[in-house]
């Protein structure tokens, strides 16, 4: 299974390998989303990849160093705005969105990497990434 | 046979037929032509996409004291003032006047609001004449306020739009939305199978079968008129003028937009009817996405007449994939890449039941055409044209680079140049120095060229405008470019002098 976490951790782990650090000791697989360092903090957005159980121990131990936060989903439509042109079609890397047998736009919330270049296509400014 | 008046007395009595293009092909395919033509009385169509050649014509009503209206705007947005006191023409692609908003609020943006029926703030400045007194005027309006709004859009509903590819290392931002390197997406345009003009085309004559001046159709939730070809009009890529009344739109239909970095543009709602006299007729309704061919261009090459890269039709385009045979860097390969439209056929779908619905409804009856459509012609502009090698320098100054810096610095001198391509022993480019960077050498001590060279070199070609040359310096704040050919070997280099002579004066 996969989770995504928003992931703060205080300035004082910055320069420790937290993240390899879950990989080795949990075995779950993490792909960094989005990282930001700033000098009080340092925030993430993480993928945890890996069973019920390696993600749970990977959790417990990401909450060591910093705060967790699950989220369901990293993009957000605005389904008044949208008019399910197919302008972003194109741009997603992974596939996330397609156009189904009823010609509507479907975005595949939950495999979203939160690239953002759907959200720079849409000429309505419907689709909003959650920061 | 049947006549529109017959139709319409059918509709007045609940009576008629009504289907959409997209149910007529499945009724031909089933029942035959000639079935079809003697039960169906009307075909729907519609198609849903940004038309950029939009407007409202506003009158505004007259003020106390009276003002002559020259420069107008709405919520800052530039309305053509050049009309009686108190009209105007406001575009949909008008940008903002403040360059921060920009195309993000754009005319398109101001005719949506208006629609939705929200406050506008009219600003206007005239001169003083002895029967307008006032200097300017700023009040907040909304349509309700206006005497007339009348939308006329000078051109609308393509037949035909052609596909849209980028053959060039970076993106590109055009109004068929963003185009990937390298040929990566294909964009398209249009409702195909459901598009009106498609459905009213008769091949052999190029001509349209019902559509004509005083046709009433479907225009942004209300009901309009066609009053003419558009612009461009050219079939099969023929184009419609039309007008509507504002007032009676819906904001469901007239929808804002903005293409990244391109600009404003208006997605509209637009649908006709096509009465079903006869068989020829009916045939033609029956039009498959698979039946409409479309050219797919390369934006990616700044010129009028841009490469044609392959033709498809709308079946294909509508699959989310298409396989290209394509140059990339001198070698031919065939590449599978995603389609993505621009227009929205969901809500093409839309429009065609909506105008069924009033058909049936009996609240929209169809109007015999008065005349035609006009004058078919779409020729470029008799415009000059300066290209690279026109201004070329020849024969290219360029060197090897296992040359020493202090042998590069005397090139320089001995041509009076700043840039100094660096090649391989085939000629081919591989960095380039400016007297810059010689500079930068002496102040940090480096040695060897290859230290110094920039090696990710902006280049240019014989056949490119100029005009774009200039804009690609302009964007990466560089004064020079190596021109290269096909096999990226060096033919010459245009720089800043050279386009700065071109408006100097001295060739």
């Amino acid at each position: 299974m996969r989770k995504r976490i928003y992931y703060w951790t205080a300035s004082e782990h910055i320069n420790k390998p937290v993240i390899a650090d879950t990989v080795l000791n949990t075995g779950v697989k993490i792909n960094i989303l989005k990282a930001k360092v700033e000098p009080q903090e340092a925030f993430l957005i993480l993928e945890l990849i890996g069973s019920k159980e390696t993600i749970e121990k990977a959790l417990d131990y990401l909450s060591k160093f910093g705060e967790v936060e699950e989220i369901s989903k990293v993009i957000k439509r605005d389904l008044e705005k949208c008019v399910h042109c197919g302008c972003c079609l194109t741009q997603c890397p992974i596939d996330a969105i397609y156009m189904d047998e009823e010609y509507n736009v479907v975005f595949k919330e939950d495999e979203c990497v939160g690239c953002k270049n759907c959200m720079k296509a849409c000429p309505f400014k419907a689709i909003e990434i959650i920061e | 046979m049947k006549t529109i008046q017959e139709i319409n007395e059918k509709i007045k009595k609940g009576e008629a037929v009504v289907v959409t293009a997209e149910e007529m092909i499945k009724i031909v395919e089933e029942e035959g032509v000639k079935k079809a033509a003697d039960y169906v009385d009307v075909v729907t169509t519609g198609t849903f996409g940004a038309m950029c050649s939009s407007g409202v014509f506003i009158n505004f009503g007259h003020s106390d004291p009276p003002i002559k209206m020259l420069k107008i705007y709405l919520n800052n947005v530039e309305a053509y003032g050049g009309l009686a006191a108190v009209d105007a023409y406001i575009g949909a692609t008008q940008p903002n006047e403040d360059p921060d908003v920009d195309i993000d609020y754009g005319g398109a943006h101001v005719i949506e609001d208006l629609v939705r029926g929200k406050e506008i703030e009219l600003y206007a400045e005239g001169y003083t004449t002895d029967c307008y007194p006032r200097k300017d005027v700023n009040v907040k309006i909304t349509l309700d306020d206006v005497n007339q709004a009348i939308m006329v859009n000078p051109r609308n509903g393509y037949q035909t739009y052609a596909a849209a590819t980028n053959s060039r290392d970076e993106k590109i931002y055009t109004y068929m939305g963003v185009l990937l390197p390298e040929y990566s997406n294909v964009h398209y345009s249009g409702a195909g199978q459901l598009n009106p003009l498609q459905n009213d085309y008769d091949p052999e004559t190029k001509s349209f079968n019902t559509i004509g001046i005083g046709t009433r159709i479907f225009l942004g939730g209300g009901i309009g008129y066609v009053i003419g070809e558009g612009t461009q009009h050219n079939p099969p890529f023929g184009t419609l003028m039309v007008k509507g009344d504002l007032k009676q739109m819906d904001p469901k239909f007239i929808r804002a937009a903005t293409m990244p970095k391109y600009g404003s543009t208006l997605y509209i709602g637009l649908g006709i009817p096509i009465p079903v006299l006869n068989e020829k007729i009916a045939e033609r309704c029956a039009i498959r996405d698979e039946d409409i061919e479309v050219p797919i261009y390369d934006y990616g090459t700044p010129r009028r007449d841009r490469p044609l890269i392959a033709k498809t039709n709308y079946k294909v385009l509508r699959s989310g994939k298409i396989t290209l045979r394509v140059n990339i860097e001198g070698r031919e390969v065939e590449k599978t890449v995603k389609t993505g439209s621009v227009s929205s056929y969901k809500m093409a779908r839309e429009v065609a039941e909506t105008l069924k619905k009033w058909i049936l409804d009996g609240k929209f009856l169809l109007s015999e055409r008065v005349d035609t459509l006009g004058r078919a012609e779409n020729k470029p502009m008799k415009s000059p044209i300066t290209l690279v090698r026109d201004i070329l320098s020849k024969p290219p100054i360029t060197a090897q680079r296992n040359i020493s810096i202090m042998e590069a610095a005397k090139i320089l001198i001995k041509h009076n140049i700043n840039h100094l391509p660096i090649v391989d022993e085939q000629g081919r480019l591989v960095g380039i120095i400016t007297s810059w960077d010689i500079a930068k050498a002496l102040a940090q001590n480096k040695k060897t060229i290859e230290e110094i060279m920039t090696r990710n070199v902006v280049t240019a070609y014989e056949d490119e405008p100029v005009d774009h040359v200039a804009v690609k310096m302009s964007k990466y704040n560089i004064s020079g470019v190596p021109v290269v050919d096909n096999y990226r070997r060096v033919v010459g280099v245009v720089t800043s002098e050279d386009i700065s002579r071109l408006f100097g004066g001295k060739k």
